[in-house]
């Protein structure tokens, strides 16, 4: 869990363009750290490739924090791996 | 197949603006090819530069975008809709001079209702001459 953490924030940090230590689990995307609707949607993308997942378009209304965002990252890797059994 | 007819149906530009020339293939919301044919007689060409004649870049970018358009060819021929630049991520590798032929190539990353993240990349003769990715945001009227 620590580590989807650390490689999200990471992701995040590289597409916002900001120092990972500043992405801290409930920072605010849009308020604190500047995330617009195009970050949003680049975050969502990255996600995707990094983890071979799918994650439907209503969800880019939760990627609001590290937290969330990691959390529907964990919810779809774990629903594809039940698909795989 | 799409000439330049069915081009001005989904793309709102015009003279001297329109940027593409044929779309050669399309799969709505997933990949478009398109071609922009660059001729002496563009406009810029006078002045970018005299006695050297480069493609400004800018344009290049702009060619890439209204390429980006054709992924919402379908919906967009039936129903209006504003297409405004989101993000821009551009590398250009090679000048393009009058004569050269691009064939822009677009590949869709992540489309959604109003949004789109595109990863394009431009050819001349087989050359890589500008790759980038793209990101759109349409409002449908």
């Amino acid at each position: 869990m620590q580590d989807l953490e650390n490689d999200i924030r990471n992701l995040i940090a590289e597409i916002i363009e900001k120092d990972p230590s500043e992405i801290t689990p409930d920072a605010k995307f849009v308020e604190e750290l500047g995330v617009d609707s195009m970050m949003a949607l680049e975050i969502l993308a990255g996600l995707e490739k990094k983890y071979r997942i799918a994650i439907p378009e209503e969800k880019l209304a939760s990627i609001t924090t590290l937290k969330e965002t990691v959390a529907i990252a964990k919810e779809f890797l774990e629903a594809a791996k039940t698909c795989n059994v | 197949m799409f000439d330049i007819e069915k081009i001005q149906k989904v793309l709102p530009h015009r003279f001297p603006f329109l940027l593409i020339d044929r779309v050669l293939e399309v799969e709505p919301g997933k990949r478009a090819v398109v071609l922009k044919n660059v001729s002496i007689n563009e406009g810029f060409f006078a002045g970018h530069f005299p006695g050297n004649p480069l493609m400004p870049e800018t344009l290049i970018m702009e060619a890439m975008a209204q390429a980006s358009i054709m992924l919402l060819a379908d919906e967009g021929e039936q129903k209006k809709f504003d297409v405004y630049l989101g993000s821009v991520k551009a590398d250009f590798l090679h000048p393009v001079r009058p004569g050269d032929q691009l064939k822009i190539t677009v590949e869709a990353i992540k489309i959604v209702s109003e949004q789109g993240l595109v990863s394009v990349t431009v050819e001349v003769e087989g050359k890589l001459v500008a790759r980038g990715q793209i990101g759109f945001v349409v409002k449908w009227m």
